[in-house]
């Protein structure tokens, strides 16, 4: 379903609030990432946000960061890649927890800043999902997240510790990334779709 | 080689050959054939010398060569024969065999040719080389993880004799550089058997960044074999290389060292690398091969829970390593094993130095028990650093020794502490629980608590702490067979009736090791007892004799041993007794009616235990007339009283005090004071400084008391808070009697030790009178120390002068305040007539004189002054012809007809205004004789006597001209009056309403501008106004005193009083007439005193 091709869809109130409400959640979810991040970065010893420190990108397998080629896809056709992003997403937060429990047991904060943001991460991404089926279009299943979390433990146990800090860099990068790509798609439901 | 040097060749042979030729050849050819000979000789000799060499591999077989001489081919070799061995020639066409070893010493060895040559030689073992075959190297492996190669060889020690030592030499070589990056040589000792060897060598530059190659070589070493020990060759070179992956490009990947060493990272690119950081510090790269470099840390420093991060950064990608730097284990410090219960031991050690090393690289521990072979294994969890850990070892039935041993081990080493114990010494007990405490009676009860744990084998020392509600602890032990969790009990004696206690317990073994902690407390009130003894007692009687009234103290607590309830009263004498009953407890005073009789008064105070013993008092003190009164001064709110031991007094003594100001029977507080005792410090918190108290000193014999001393005192001296009031009594000429009256005891607050007297001329409105600075020279002081005196005559003063009197008491706490009064001594009489006589008696002599010198000169006088005058009549210019005059009528003389002028003119040039020098006399103010009426005759009150007025009234034009007339009013004024005394008090001087009389010292100018600044100049000053109002003069005799009107406390005599004025003025008629000085003589002026003359 197009929101935008079809003017006709008249958003009931209750749907209108629900969409209000979770991008209430994105927005206040892409402030916690941002301040994971930071927290994140700050665990991990220069030069780890250091500036110029942009070690590339690690692939991992069924989770991409947000393409710009997606602005041209239909509002729906992005909320379901956030969904599915975010659906991936709290499985890498959680491998990332179990690391950095090992590698800084002294820093609880960091654990339960990375749990936390899993449980909000599935929390968003259900919401996002629920928002799809009001519209009428359903959600892709859990499959990125099954690949996403196998990814990561294979390259967590075969990779060195260097490895693993930017692999977790890297997850705490898409985890804002992909809460900041739902608010702006939430963004435009909520001005431009709904009405 | 030295090897080589050992060949000889016997001169004898050539010497052989040369005989032969000289005997078979003509002589020419022979002698160019020896010239020949003798080279080739000597050629050979040389070469054999030096080509010859014998080697051995392994000590049994020698193989010597040698090469050819000059023109000798090698096959022409026929045989080679040592001397002293059989069937020692061994045939051979060649320049090299191998002979078996021959024995230590000297070999003679010959050489033949098939040309017969022949050379001999020497060989000894000492000549051999040992050389053994190339070791082969069976294995070269390496640990990339751990950057370590591991070499494998054989010796081959079969081949030996044995025991010989081998020295084997293995160069490690780094890919390009063929320099080895490690040389190291090491001993081996060949058994007879072949052996494999291992050895190890870590790299510093991990395996990875560079392919590495291993070369052996060795030589041996036997004690028989005296030759040359030569090292063999190399090894053929083994090689090692690490297949790069795409996954990890820098190594040493997560390696943990220690802090403070130094470590190589590399990276393997094969693009360029552009950098290398450590953490976020760049070094400076280490260039391998091909696009391999390295960076060089040196002494890295302990690294952060997440490690040392170490970054190369090429021109498209980030590879990245981390290392962890830390600290083996330290020695585990204070490990203590104790027990609390015998049935767990319970270990605890501190980790000592932080290894730096968090998560999987912290440090395991281990607690390993030698005796029961039993282990436990401490579960690693983070702790803050100097944490304490605690492991718990579950105890063997029946084992009291114990041998721990406690090792920690992280990836840098470990490290272990023992301990070697009998826990039965070891023990803490838990904290005991539940604490009862129950009453035996009410010094005794009875403490019963709880302690868990298995003491059944051990007697438990234990303490009761002993606290009461606001004094010292006390700590009682007690010992109790032990028993295995059980509750345990003890008896606490010696308790105080009706405490209240707080106790708690604590135990240990007999064998004490550590207490364990405090119970809880637990607060327990003992019991009720009677009290220890009766109250103290004092008894007063009433004021007008008929009532006895009782006093008492109420009980300590901890002689009253329970709530006092009531006090039971009783006085009895030989007729009756009389009895107050259940005086309930706040009450401590009873009243009974009683005659003046010998009674014994008796109190019992009584708790719900019991009475008290009686605390009797006579009603009656026995007599004493010797009694003088002391005084005693205190500190603080103490005072100290001592006496005369008296042996009369048997019992005790008391002393009794009250304010000395309160009515009897005043009795403030008591104290007892043992008989022995002759002295004492009485402290309240009611003294209060500057207050005085009575005290009273009885003695206590067997008929009662007797009043020994009575003292009053202060404890502390103030100054008198008033002023002695005093009088002036009787004034003269030079002398002033005054009399003052003593200070109330109330206000004196001290006792009274002097008065200060000070007096000095002044007068009110002087400023220096206004107080007495110490130290004034005009100031006289007398310290009058009899303070029974209550009379001064001060003497030796000035008359018709003002004196300031002050007087102070004093005590020693201080000087009180200041009482003056202003007093003005009587005039001098004798000066007042000489002060008259004097000028009348030079007025009449110069009276005299000037008579005389008149009338001897009075013609002279009368020609210079007088001369005669010519008689116009005899004039002839004036004589007029009768006829003309007497014909004519318009033709008339003059007539002298009287007439009487109505108005006269003076005409003059210069100023009109007289002047004018005694402003006393002359006032502006009669000009204003509106503002004289507001003169305020209340305030300004100036009584002079004024004599009376001659007035004189002369026409002046000025005068007129101004519109008004002037008059001059001659004012004698004499001062005849009586000195008066006001006492006033310096404080009660006000400037502004005692404005007493001031010159006016600007001379009064008839014009309309000055008047009005005349005007406004009188409206600013409070001096002296002339009286416009003669009626509001209060005219008093000069003889009278004048210490009536209270407001009019200024004397002011000699001023002159002015109405309104009329200026007398009388032209001059030339310069030398003398200047008239506006008023008559006065005696003010003459006579009158200045402040200070």
């Amino acid at each position: 379903m197009d929101p935008q091709a079809d003017s006709s869809i008249s958003f009931l109130p209750h749907l209108e609030a629900k969409i209000r409400q979770t991008h209430n959640l994105a927005r206040l979810l892409t402030k916690y990432a941002e301040q994971l991040l930071e927290e994140y970065v700050q665990q991990q010893g220069d030069p780890f946000g250091m500036p110029g420190f942009s070690p590339p990108r690690l692939s991992l397998a069924g989770l991409s960061g947000p393409s710009p080629s997606h602005a041209g896809l239909p509002l729906s056709e992005r909320l379901r890649l956030d969904a599915a992003a975010l659906g991936a997403l709290p499985a890498l937060l959680d491998a990332v927890r179990r690391h950095q429990a090992e590698l800084n047991p002294r820093s609880p904060r960091l654990q339960r800043s990375l749990e936390e943001a899993a449980r909000q991460a599935r929390a968003l991404g259900a919401a996002v999902e629920t928002v799809l089926a009001a519209l009428g279009s359903a959600a892709r299943g859990p499959g990125p997240e099954h690949s996403a979390t196998t990814a990561l433990s294979t390259a967590n146990s075969a990779a060195s510790i260097f490895s693993a800090k930017v692999l977790g860099l890297q997850v705490c990068g898409l985890y804002g990334e992909w809460v900041n790509r739902t608010e702006g798609d939430l963004s435009q439901l909520v001005h431009g779709g709904v009405a | 080689m030295d090897v080589y040097s050992g060949w000889k060749q016997p001169s004898w042979m050539v010497d052989s050959k040369r005989m032969r030729m000289t005997l078979n050849l003509p002589w020419l050819l022979s002698a160019l054939t020896l010239l020949h000979l003798t080279i080739q000789a000597h050629s050979l000799k040389r070469g054999a010398a030096q080509d010859l060499k014998c080697t051995t591999k392994n000590m049994h077989v020698w193989d010597c060569t040698w090469s050819a001489s000059a023109g000798v081919s090698p096959g022409t070799v026929k045989e080679v024969c040592i001397k002293d061995r059989l069937n020692s020639c061994h045939r051979l066409e060649s320049t090299n065999i191998k002979i078996a070893a021959l024995s230590p010493g000297d070999h003679e060895v010959t050489i033949n040719y098939l040309n017969g040559f022949q050379n001999k030689f020497t060989l000894n073992e000492k000549d051999v080389s040992l050389i053994p075959d190339t070791p082969e190297s069976l294995n070269l492996s390496a640990d990339f993880s751990t950057s370590t190669l591991h070499l494998r060889w054989n010796d081959r020690g079969s081949a030996f004799p044995y025991p010989s030592n081998a020295t084997w030499e293995i160069k490690v070589l780094q890919n390009p550089s063929m320099e080895p990056v490690k040389l190291v040589s090491f001993n081996t000792t060949l058994s007879g058997q072949d052996i494999v060897h291992h050895w190890n060598w870590t790299s510093d530059l991990p395996l990875q960044c560079a392919p590495h190659s291993v070369g052996i070589r060795w030589y041996i070493d036997h004690h028989r074999f005296s030759g040359y020990k030569v090292w063999s060759d190399w090894s053929l070179l083994k090689n090692i290389s690490w297949t790069p992956n795409s996954e990890t490009n820098v190594f040493p990947q997560d390696k943990v060292i220690l802090a403070g060493s130094d470590i190589t990272f590399c990276c393997v690119s094969q693009t360029k690398v552009l950098s290398g950081q450590i953490g976020r510090t760049f070094c400076p790269l280490i260039h391998l091969y091909g696009e391999n470099v390295a960076i060089r840390i040196q002494n890295i420093s302990v690294s952060e829970n997440s490690g040392t991060n170490v970054v190369f950064t090429t021109e498209d990608n980030v590879y990245g390593t981390v290392v962890f730097a830390g600290y083996p284990p330290d020695v585990p410090q204070k490990l203590n094993c104790e027990t609390h219960d015998f049935k767990e031991i319970i270990c605890s050690w501190n980790p000592g130095r932080p290894t730096g090393l968090v998560g999987p690289r912290n440090t395991d521990y281990t607690l390993s028990e030698s005796i029961s072979g039993k282990s436990v294994a401490f579960k690693r969890f983070e702790t803050l650093t100097n944490e304490s850990y605690r492991l718990a070892f579950q105890m063997l039935p029946g084992q009291e020794i114990h041998n721990f041993t406690l090792t920690g081990r992280n990836p840098l080493g470990h490290a272990e502490s023992a301990i070697f114990i009998n826990i039965t010494e070891r023990v803490v007990p838990h904290v005991p629980v539940s604490l009862r405490v129950k009453d035996i009676n009410s010094t005794v009860v009875a403490l019963s608590w709880h302690l868990p744990g298995n003491f059944a084998k051990i007697n438990l020392l234990c303490q009761v702490q002993i606290c009461k509600a606001s004094s010292e602890q006390e700590v009682r032990n007690a010992t109790i067979k032990g028993a295995e969790g059980s509750s345990y009990l003890v008896a606490v004696d010696k308790l105080n009736p009706y405490t209240l206690y707080t106790f708690r317990v604590r135990c240990s073994t007999e064998t004490f090791w550590k207490w364990s902690k405090w119970s809880n407390e637990k607060r327990h009130l003992t019991m009720e007892a009677i009290p220890s003894r009766g109250p103290d007692t004092w008894r007063e009687w009433s004021s007008d004799g008929k009532n006895l009234i009782i006093y008492w103290k109420p009980l300590p607590i901890n002689e009253a041993n329970g709530k006092i309830l009531s006090y039971n009263v009783s006085c009895s004498s030989n007729e009756e007794t009389q009895s107050l009953s259940e005086i309930l407890d706040p009450q401590h005073k009873a009243e009974i009616q009683l005659e003046k009789n010998d009674y014994i008064i008796s109190v019992v105070a009584k708790n719900s235990a019991g009475s008290s013993p009686p605390s009797k008092i006579a009603s009656m003190e026995i007599p004493n007339d010797d009694i003088l009164v002391e005084q005693a001064v205190g500190m603080g709110k103490r005072i100290f009283l001592s006496w005369h031991p008296d042996p009369n007094m048997t019992c005790d003594y008391v002393i009794k005090w009250c304010n000395s100001s309160r009515s009897e029977p005043c009795l403030m507080d008591w104290i007892k004071v043992p008989s022995n005792s002759t002295e004492t410090i009485i402290e309240s918190d009611q003294f209060q400084p500057g207050v005085r108290y009575n005290f009273y000193l009885y003695g206590c014999t067997n008929q009662g008391y007797q009043l020994l001393r009575s003292i009053i005192g202060y404890i502390e001296e103030l100054a008198p808070i008033v002023a002695p009031n005093f009088t002036v009594e009787d004034t003269s000429a030079d002398s002033i009697l005054v009399k003052w009256e003593d200070i109330p005891v109330e206000e004196l607050r001290g006792f009274l030790r002097g008065y200060l007297f000070y007096f000095q001329k002044g007068e009110r409105d002087t400023p220096k009178t206004r107080t007495f600075e110490t130290g004034h020279s005009d100031i006289k002081l007398k310290n009058i120390t009899d303070i029974s005196q209550k009379t001064l005559r001060i003497a030796d003063l000035q008359g018709k002068t003002s004196y300031h009197l002050v007087l102070r008491a004093y005590t020693h706490g201080g000087l009180g305040p200041e009482k003056s009064m202003f007093v003005v001594t009587k005039e001098n009489s004798v000066g007042l007539i000489i002060a008259i006589l004097i000028p009348v008696a030079v007025a009449v002599i110069v009276g005299v004189v000037t008579s005389i010198l008149c009338y001897r000169k009075r013609e002279w006088i009368k020609e210079t002054f007088y001369p005669d005058i010519p008689n116009p009549e005899n004039c002839k210019a004036l004589q007029f012809q009768k006829s003309i005059c007497e014909g004519s009528s318009a033709l008339k003389t003059l007539e002298m007809n009287p007439c009487t002028p109505n108005n006269v003119e003076v005409l003059e040039s210069r100023s009109i205004v007289p002047k004018i020098e005694d402003t006393e006399i002359i006032s502006p103010v009669a000009e204003r004789p509106g503002e004289c009426s507001e003169a305020d005759p209340e305030n300004h009150v100036v009584v002079s006597y004024c004599p009376p007025i001659i007035e004189e009234e002369i026409s002046n034009p000025a005068a007129d001209e101004a519109g008004g007339t002037s008059q001059v009013v001659y004012i004698d004024v004499q001062s005849m009056y009586q000195p008066q005394a006001k006492p006033e008090e310096e404080q009660g001087i006000d400037p502004g309403v005692v404005a007493g009389y001031k010159p006016q010292m600007r001379l009064p100018i008839n014009s309309a501008v000055e008047d009005t600044t005349a005007e406004d100049e009188a409206d600013k000053t409070a001096g002296y106004r002339p009286q416009a109002n003669v009626n509001t003069w209060n005219l008093v005799s000069p003889d009278s005193p004048r210490s009536t009107d209270s407001n009019s406390e200024i004397v002011s005599f000699g001023s002159p009083c002015s109405i309104n004025s009329r200026q007398f003025l009388i032209p001059p008629k030339d310069e030398d007439s003398p200047k008239s000085n506006g008023g008559g003589w006065s005696f003010t002026n003459f006579f009158q005193n200045k402040p200070n003359d």
